[in-house]
């Protein structure tokens, strides 16, 4: 996950860290949270809305919601 | 048609037009890029493609089996800061697409230009063939978007069945990188700092959407429609929806030449970041360029006239809502879609006298004369209040 992130935004992926915050620490806009959201629709083949969006703030946050939608 | 490939799928016209298709009965494949917002398109179940506009197997290979290739991603340069390398970009992205589809022996592409190919100097309403002869170079926007239409000619000179639609500033439901409906965000937020007068063409994206559509069936080869919408003045525009919201007027209204450097500076700033602003340039050049469009050719051979631009108006706001762009209103005491009095597709033997109709002329107050009676119908619910939360 820390890779996709670091892969959106063009950074090194060593400067990802889970606490961060997405849109405050890693300057990620709204259009770059429609990409992450995109790109985690497809990778989990899951349709998701953009309300699910809201939920995500931080690096870690991404990493759960991932995982709870996998273990739907 | 039945199956039909969406170059674009994933942005703002495109989604209309999968809509639109899918509507019709018709299978939709879709390209899209590794960047791609896929989101949205995904929930309308395409048959996905990954391919690259210049990568030139994959497009062929997405395009066979298609009876038509609807080409709604050609480049739209997002700052006006480098005009050669838009318009190389431009060209290279239409010469890719038709290449592909001569090879892949596709018998129809519908292309996506922009009313900024016309020519600003005739008199009156522009339509199809005011093609301004030279490319109008003082705006990279519309030297990008003349240079790609030359590249459709020589696709057709090759062969290739091009049919090009033309349309003015697209606002409506699903504008995910918010390009026209940035202008839109701004004065709903209270954030427009700054504005220039002059005609600007509403088009409803969906409307927009139909008419590609119409096109791919109905067209003869090589055609051309302007589907300008509805034409009024920026200040008209500003005004109304003003006073129908309940918004501040924006303050500072530039002269064209102050708007252009403006602009500009602006995204000379926010480029860095990658930033959009409120007023692009690409918009003032449109503005200030400032034609009304004769869309009667679409509404005579396609059937398709543009509807109320109240609808098109609350139903980008309401997207715009959804999204979290603008605050979400209060609920409302008044109909947020006025009923037009003229459907969007017109029936076969109404279509010659509702395109005389159709002319949308701008009267004193920059009104088209098609929608008049319907926007004093609305003035009653102008003057209500539609609350910001």
């Amino acid at each position: 996950m820390r890779e996709t992130i670091a892969e959106l935004l063009e950074i090194d992926v060593a400067s990802v860290r889970g606490e961060q915050l997405l849109r405050e620490d890693l300057g990620m806009d709204s259009l770059t949270s429609l990409e992450l959201l995109s790109t985690l629709s497809r990778e989990m083949k899951v349709d998701l809305e953009m309300e699910d969006a809201m939920e995500i703030v931080t690096v870690d946050d991404t990493v759960r919601f991932v995982e709870r939608h996998l273990a739907c | 048609m039945k199956r039909a490939l969406v170059i674009g799928a994933t942005g703002f016209l495109g989604l209309n037009v999968v809509d639109a298709l899918q509507a019709r009965g018709v299978a939709v494949r879709a390209t899209w890029r590794k960047k791609s917002i896929t989101v949205f398109a995904q929930k309308r179940r395409p048959e996905w493609r990954l391919a690259e506009l210049d990568d030139l197997a994959a497009m062929e290979d997405a395009m066979r089996g298609c009876d038509v290739v609807f080409f709604a991603a050609g480049h739209y340069p997002r700052y006006s800061l480098d005009a050669r390398a838009a318009i190389e970009r431009g060209r290279a992205d239409v010469r890719a697409v038709c290449t592909a589809a001569m090879r892949a022996e596709v018998p129809r592409v519908i292309y996506t230009s922009s009313i900024g190919t016309l020519d600003g100097s005739v008199e009156g309403p522009v339509n199809e063939d005011d093609r301004t002869p030279e490319p109008p170079l003082e705006s990279v926007y519309r030297a990008t978007k003349w240079a790609m239409e030359e590249e459709v000619d020589v696709a057709l000179a090759r062969g290739l069945d091009v049919v090009t639609i033309l349309p003015g500033a697209c606002l409506g439901p699903w504008d995910v990188r918010l390009g026209t409906t940035g202008v839109l965000v701004a004065l709903l937020n209270h954030a427009l700092p700054w504005w220039v007068d002059g005609v600007v063409n509403v088009a409803d994206v969906r409307d927009v959407a139909n008419a590609h559509v119409a096109a791919a069936e109905m067209a003869p080869r090589g055609a051309r429609y302007c589907f300008g919408g509805h034409a009024t003045t920026m200040r008209v525009l500003f005004e109304q929806m003003c006073a129908r919201w309940a918004l501040p007027f924006p303050a500072e209204e530039l002269d064209a030449s102050s708007a252009r450097e403006r602009a500009d500076a602006e995204e000379r700033e926010a480029a860095p970041r990658r930033g959009r602003v409120p007023m692009p340039r690409e918009l003032v050049d449109l503005v200030t360029w400032g034609r009304r469009v004769d869309s009667s050719r679409a509404a005579l051979e396609l059937g398709v006239v543009a509807r109320d631009h109240w609808t098109t108006l609350e139903d980008a706001r309401r997207w715009l809502e959804r999204m979290g762009h603008v605050p979400k209103t209060l609920p409302n005491t008044m109909p947020t879609t006025v009923p037009s009095t003229m459907p969007t597709t017109v029936p076969k033997t109404m279509r010659a006298s509702r395109a005389e109709g159709a002319s949308d002329e701008v009267d004193e107050r920059g009104r088209s004369s098609a929608t008049c009676a319907r926007d004093d119908r609305g003035a009653v619910g102008d003057r209500r209040r539609v609350g910001a939360g």
